[in-house]
């Protein structure tokens, strides 16, 4: 089946969609407009159980730190192995669509567990983490990761991929080990910052 | 034996490239980043060949084919994991030395090596039975599981090493500092 013109523009446009209204969060005036109105609600996670929890019991933020580093190296792993095999680098006489959809799968669970334990360790240090620029990088650098594979990876994988342009997935590849890159480096540096 | 290491720990501690690792705000960041970041590269692949072994994972791709395709890129992460590992011990001597923490991730590294020399024997002998099934058979899913059990206390550990709670002082006595190795007399902590 073709790739249609139609669905891959609507996919692109979107994406610069998001990507100008993120520009435009960033330097204009919406970013310093809804900072101040964030703080609230930083101050109410705390408050919350995760953030009781995490702040009291230091064993336990450091045991959910510990799973997120887990869930970390279990999507690093799908990402690594799903984009290795789309720049003809690793599992190449793998079937391609079989890797992208099984990979897929334990991406979600992955994600779904970083998710959950990000929540936990940021309830617990949300009035610390709200004065830090790079927090907001990787909310920034998360926010791109999930609609990058979700919106525009994950449905340009759903063709074969001898259909696609090999310039286009070797892109594709790069820019989603990139971005999962970031995602995790930026988190690492919350731990250094502050 | 706690008395060479601490001895050990302290003659590392007075080099000069120790102390400069140290206090070297970026690269000692860069190292620790390093490591942790390298989880990604090697027990990323691992962990998909152990959920394929217990058919969580890919169960339609051949179990040996990928276990011999994901292994470069993990032994490449393992490699790194253990070269800036050894940076991150050689920056902070005295204090890692006697972390029960770093003592028990030890050990399970010593484990994990067993197990997975183990876990590639069997898998070598038998793997002509079952490669394609969705679920390898007992005796490796057992590998595999404790592969996982092991690898995900050796992260616990790693990350506990960043705290505080049993490090070695003054005062220390009794069975954590025993198994901390902690020393009579010592003056660095």
């Amino acid at each position: 089946m073709p790739v249609s013109f139609f669905s891959t523009w609507t996919r692109t446009l979107m994406a610069a969609a998001v990507i100008a209204l993120a520009v435009w969060g960033l330097y204009g005036n919406m970013a310093s407009a809804v900072y101040p109105f964030l703080l609230g609600f930083f101050e109410w996670m705390e408050t919350t159980w995760f953030g009781v929890i995490g702040k009291t019991w230091g064993a336990a933020f450091a045991f959910v730190e510990a799973i997120h580093l887990l869930g970390l190296a279990v999507l690093g792993g799908c990402v690594i192995a799903s984009d290795g095999r789309l720049l003809g680098l690793l599992l190449t006489d793998v079937d391609a669509s079989t890797l992208f959809d099984r990979t897929h799968r334990v991406f979600v669970w992955a994600l779904s567990v970083l998710i959950f334990t990000g929540v936990f360790m940021a309830c617990g240090v949300a009035t610390k983490i709200y004065y830090l620029p790079v927090y907001w990088f990787k909310m920034l650098a998360l926010i791109a990761g999930i609609l990058f594979h979700f919106f525009i990876r994950r449905p340009l994988l759903q063709h074969e991929l001898d259909e696609l342009n090999p310039v286009v997935t070797k892109l594709v590849a790069v820019a989603s080990i990139l971005v999962w890159l970031m995602v995790a480096a930026t988190g690492r540096w919350i731990g250094f910052s502050g | 034996m706690n008395e060479f290491v601490y001895n050990l720990a302290i003659w590392l501690d007075d080099t000069q490239w120790s102390t400069m690792l140290h206090e070297s705000y970026y690269m000692y960041n860069w190292v620790e980043s390093t490591h942790v970041l390298t989880l990604m590269l090697s027990l990323g692949m691992l962990f998909l060949i152990d959920l394929r072994m217990l058919g969580y994972a890919l169960p339609e791709v051949s179990a040996s084919k990928l276990a011999a395709r994901l292994n470069v890129p993990m032994l490449v992460g393992f490699a790194l994991m253990f070269i800036t590992g050894i940076l991150l011990f050689y920056a902070v001597p005295v204090r890692t030395a006697q972390s029960l923490w770093f003592r028990i991730k030890m050990l399970l590294l010593v484990a994990c090596a067993i197990n997975a020399l183990m876990f590639h024997r069997r898998m070598n002998q038998s793997v002509g039975s079952w490669d394609l099934e969705p679920r390898a058979p007992g005796s490796l899913r057992w590998g595999a599981m404790l592969s996982l059990v092991f690898w995900s206390f050796i992260v616990i550990c790693g990350r506990f090493i960043a705290y505080d709670w049993f490090d070695c002082s003054p005062s220390s006595s009794g069975f954590i500092a025993d198994l901390s190795g902690c020393i009579d007399g010592q003056t660095r902590f």
